[in-house]
């Protein structure tokens, strides 16, 4: 007898595994990472984040998140939900205007905003449906201008960027301010941002970009 | 007797192998969308606002800086100019762009020559600062950052313009004189 020959004759027992077991780990895990998973937010403007080789990550909260779009539009948002709403009671002390509690929870859900802040309370108040299809012109940020509160004068020469900057930044002392800007955003609208972030000594903060899988 | 008179119930096997593997296929899917897309933060620090320039500024020789003017259609400009040169009207320029041989190698040659030149004898003493034309494009200036990390570039700034990089930009035509 060969020895191949013995190998075939051995009966083969049929092994089956019970994948009950695996399948109940599975779709448990699977729940958890479709419930922890974070859902995109609904931004008003689109950016298309530059790349770079910079491994500082971001941290997760607490951050006061300045865009810029690819046409110079800036607009503003605090992920922390106690500090967005004192920036708003802020906000209509300042220009004058009453919030109501609808009002309140538009702001509440506002990612992020981007209009003059005389028409704040004009946007808080169109429905859901309208607000997706508004676009909104971006925050005033005038790099020469003076940073003063509930700020009065001719349209071009304010910078209501820096006084929202002030504002949740003295609500929040643990504000991490990340910029956040289009590719193709000009040097000049960065810079007009960059500026303001220095008046505002506001000397740190970050540029957001992806990764780059570098070939050197 | 047939097989159902006898009450002799089978366990209905399935096979259970497919749907783990699709379990499993998503669970991948998720982790890596969650995880992966992460963007990473550039951090830059500025030094603190003043209101004008004092004595106490340090002057710094010259020879050892570089000016990198980021211009549009992703140029790259760079020079050394002094003062005399610009009174002098003498504003020579050399561009290239965001390839590896190009601003890279001029960065390096600067670095050399700084490193060769006995009063500084190091090339982490040249200085680079980058100044952008108002159409330059935001992607050039992270570009240009990451390009300093990548040249181990010790010192460099980001800094308005000066007269002499006002003069330049309006001579190349990168600002309305």
């Amino acid at each position: 007898m060969s020895k191949t020959k013995h190998i075939v004759d051995v009966k083969r027992q049929n092994i089956r595994m019970d994948m009950t077991a695996m399948c109940d780990v599975g779709f448990l895990l699977l729940t958890f990472f479709i419930l922890t998973a974070k859902f995109k937010p609904n931004e008003p403007v689109k950016v298309d984040i530059p790349m770079s080789g910079a491994v500082t990550n971001i941290p997760a909260k607490d951050i006061l998140l300045i865009s810029v779009g690819d046409d110079g539009r800036i607009f503003l948002g605090v992920d922390d939900k106690p500090t967005r709403n004192a920036m708003l009671d802020e906000i209509s002390k300042r220009y004058n205007f009453t919030v109501d509690g609808n009002m309140q929870k538009r702001f509440a859900n506002l990612d992020q905003f981007g209009v003059p802040l005389e028409q704040l309370p004009a946007l808080l108040k169109l429905n859901p449906e309208e607000s997706n299809s508004y676009v909104q012109p971006g925050l005033k940020c005038n790099p020469d201008a003076k940073i003063l509160p509930g700020q009065t004068g001719s349209d071009t020469a304010k910078n209501q960027l820096g006084e929202l900057i002030v504002i949740a930044r003295s609500l929040n002392d643990r504000l991490v301010i990340a910029v956040k800007a289009d590719k193709g955003a000009n040097y000049d609208k960065v810079d007009a941002v960059i500026e303001t972030l220095r008046k505002t000594n506001s000397n740190r903060f970050n540029l957001v970009t992806s990764v780059k899988n570098e070939k050197e | 007797m047939s097989e159902v008179a006898s009450g002799k119930k089978g366990a209905p096997a399935i096979d259970m192998t497919p749907m783990v593997d699709l379990a499993f296929l998503l669970i991948a899917f998720f982790m890596l969308a969650t995880t992966l897309a992460k963007p990473k933060a550039m951090e830059i620090l500025k030094p603190a606002k003043k209101e004008k320039d004092t004595k106490d500024d340090p002057v710094v020789n010259k020879g050892r800086v570089m000016s990198i003017l980021l211009g549009e259609n992703d140029k790259i400009y760079y020079y050394q100019i002094s003062d005399e040169d610009l009174a002098k009207g003498n504003l020579k320029v050399d561009s290239t762009d965001f390839s590896a041989k190009g601003v890279r190698g001029a960065i390096r040659f600067r670095q050399d020559a700084v490193a060769a030149d006995p009063r500084f004898g190091n090339k982490d003493s040249l200085i680079v600062l980058i100044k952008g034309a108002p159409k330059a494009k935001y992607k050039n200036m992270v570009d240009i950052l990451d390009e300093m990390r990548i040249s181990k570039v010790k010192s460099y700034a980001l800094v308005d313009r000066d007269k002499v990089d006002t003069a330049i930009m309006e001579n190349i035509g990168l600002l309305k004189k």
